[in-house]
């Protein structure tokens, strides 16, 4: 206790040297629980982006279906499955979803699309598309002969709302399928392939111009945490025996491939702010102990063993360290609970970003990892760092040091 | 260099290159007449289409009109779900026709190479088949002897900037002019499909292969074939009858 008394009030004789320190630590923890944050939280925008715009967090296809789509290979009983997924408690939502390739055509310009039967009800509550209108409305499920359409593919075929477009493309049966629908509303997701290339009609219809006989291509669930993805997709694959189950990150490999390698140049930041700070303590404490070397030549020859030297300065060290880790826990929490709940602007950006499906304003996350993560490093490097000069104490002769 | 020896160089050289460019002209002229003879000043046809996958097969009757190299019209004939749906080809220009919808959908240059009626067949394969004349420079690359005909091999490589999606083609022809098969490569010069014709019977008088299957080379036992029943060739077809009113007007004639 006397020795931690003694830390302090060693600390207090350099106020200056102490207080910069003690900032450098503050700032960076600050900032790495700030920017954990923040990437955790534009990771899981991306994900739930994708998932609600196209894979959702799992399907069930047919083998092979999701990598080389045909007609034919249906889900012939999608009704089954969704009975044996209502039984997971996991599941928050599920869907049925068909497609094929359309030429869709307007009053003169014609277009190839990818058309998907959906089912307007569901995906009211999975998709992010039914809040993405731009012009008219999202379909109900009553609906006959309407369709809703990508802002850019609308553009393209001269199309707006209330306008009739038809569509001819090819049935489960390879028959020629064709059909007139009115396009009752518009979308804009901001990711432009989907907005240029896509086109939704309700499922029912969709099995009747394409001859589906209820076969479906895709069920489309979404659970409650990302996480138990896996866990519901191995059950389902039980379950389902001749069918396929992917979680989305099989779907998407992409994605999962561009946030593993937006952490890594992240963690590469983070590696050098820290070892900035590590050279900080250690400069610091060089100079501490040069500076000192008298001081601890007296405390030697006056019988304090150099072992309760080190653990003096170690003590300081420390006491600084955790100093600079709660105030800028502190204040790294706090930042990061304020832009998360008013979120940060990306102005000009935005555009950009929203082709990989992120919003226009960002939302960093908190969480205990990004929390923890960044001042247990910190805490790591500074009491690794400050026990190389110290170390330096016990091989001093306390004549030479008093000579100093 | 001695002028004696100077002078059967260059002569010499003059006749390798006349050799080559006639062996240029020989080709395009073989490949020209082949395709003159392949469709007829105008024919009309009856023909099944069975489009063949591993676990499916559907067979389609239709009927056709083609004048010259650029108009052709067909229409689907049976089954009665697809009966009515017909395609219009003029020029580099193609729509399609559907009776539930009645309309005529011009296809955009995008779906050229996207399949013709679900078949192994592309759109381009209809609409630009004769480009292979000139946008191709040709070359004999083989000569066989073949059930007392000579056959030759034609190497027709794209000519550059030439607005073609296959890179390469070869044809095997016969010297009565009848193309025995077409094989198709990319522009890496991998063959994508291959195109065979067989069993040659009469039709109006004139020799010609009943069956056309064109195999795709990436996947097995999926081929798509027409088999001609009927063909009559060098008829008298007014140009109206290849205009999107007919398209449209089509009565089962």
């Amino acid at each position: 206790m006397n020795d931690f008394i003694l830390a302090l009030r060693n600390l207090r004789r350099n106020t200056r040297r102490s207080i910069l320190s003690i900032s450098a630590i503050v700032f960076a923890t600050a900032l790495l629980i700030f920017m954990l944050s923040f990437q955790f939280g534009v990771y899981e925008d991306m994900i739930d982006s994708s998932v609600r715009h196209s894979t959702g967090h799992l399907q069930i296809t047919q083998p092979g279906y999701h990598q080389q789509p045909r007609m034919r290979n249906v889900v012939t009983n999608p009704q089954a499955i969704e009975a044996a997924a209502k039984s997971i408690a996991d599941i928050t939502a599920i869907t049925l979803r068909s497609e094929t390739f359309v030429l869709a055509s307007g009053e003169n310009r014609s277009k190839g699309l990818l058309l998907t039967g959906v089912e307007p009800e569901n995906e009211k509550i999975m998709s992010l598309v039914p809040n993405q209108m731009v012009a008219g409305r999202y379909l109900n499920p009553g609906d006959h002969g309407a369709a809703v359409m990508g802002v850019l593919a609308a553009r393209n075929l001269h199309m707006e709302v209330g306008d009739e477009c038809v569509f001819l493309g090819y049935g489960r049966d390879g028959s020629i399928a064709a059909g007139a629908v009115k396009i009752v509303g518009i979308y804009e997701s901001g990711i432009d392939e989907f907005d240029r290339s896509s086109m939704q009609i309700p499922l029912g219809e969709f099995d009747r111009v394409f001859s589906m006989m209820g076969g479906v291509h895709r069920v489309v669930m979404t659970v409650d945490n990302l996480a138990k993805t896996y866990e519901v997709v191995k059950t389902l694959t039980m379950a389902t025996e001749d069918l396929s189950a992917m979680s989305w990150d099989e779907m998407t490999p992409g994605l999962k491939q561009s946030i593993e390698l937006d952490f890594l140049s992240g963690a590469v930041m983070y590696v050098i702010l820290v070892v900035v700070v590590a050279c900080s303590i250690l400069n610091t404490f060089f100079m501490a102990i040069f500076e000192r070397k008298r001081e601890f030549g007296v405390l030697m020859s006056i019988g304090m063993k150099p072992g309760r030297l080190v653990r003096l300065m170690l003590l300081e060290s420390m006491s600084m360290t955790v100093t600079g880790l709660l105030l800028g826990m502190i204040l790294g929490i706090a930042v990061t609970l304020a832009s998360s709940h008013w979120g940060i602007g990306l102005g000009k950006l935005a555009e950009f970003t929203a082709q990989f499906g992120l919003p226009a304003r960002l939302y960093p996350k908190l969480t205990v990892l990004s929390v923890i993560l960044g001042p247990l490093l910190i805490c790591f490097v500074t009491f690794i760092t400050a026990l190389i000069p110290v170390l330096k104490i016990p091989r001093m002769q306390p004549v030479e040091a008093l000579r100093s | 260099m001695k002028p004696v020896l100077r002078i059967i160089c260059s002569v010499a050289l003059f006749f390798t290159l006349t050799a080559i460019s006639n062996a240029e002209e020989d080709a395009a002229f073989l490949v020209k007449n082949a395709f003159d003879y392949w469709r007829g000043v105008s024919s009309y046809s009856e023909f099944s289409m069975t489009i063949h996958r591993s676990d499916f097969e559907r067979t389609m009757e239709m009927k056709g009109w083609s004048k010259g190299r650029e108009d052709a019209l067909f229409f689907v004939l049976a089954p009665v779900k697809d009966a009515g749906n017909g395609s219009l080809k003029k020029g580099r220009d193609m729509w399609n026709y559907n009776p539930k919808i009645n309309r005529a959908i011009k296809l955009p240059p995008s779906m050229m190479s996207q399949s013709w009626m679900g078949s192994d067949f592309s759109n381009d394969d209809l609409a630009k088949s004769d480009t292979i004349l000139g946008n191709y420079s040709h070359r004999v690359i083989g000569r066989q002897l073949e059930d007392g005909h000579l056959v030759y091999t034609i190497e027709s490589i794209a000519k550059e900037e030439a607005p073609v999606i296959w890179g390469k083609q070869i044809l095997r022809i016969r010297d009565d002019r009848i193309i025995l098969s077409q094989q198709f490569y990319d522009e890496d010069m991998v063959m994508v499909k291959e195109m065979i014709a067989d069993e040659l019977v009469i039709f109006s008088g004139r020799l010609f292969p009943k069956s056309w299957t064109m195999y795709r080379v990436d996947e097995e036992d999926r081929y798509t074939r027409l088999v001609y029943k009927y063909i009559e060739f060098d008829i008298d077809i007014k140009d109206r009858m290849f205009t999107l009113a007919t398209l449209k007007s089509n009565r089962q004639r």
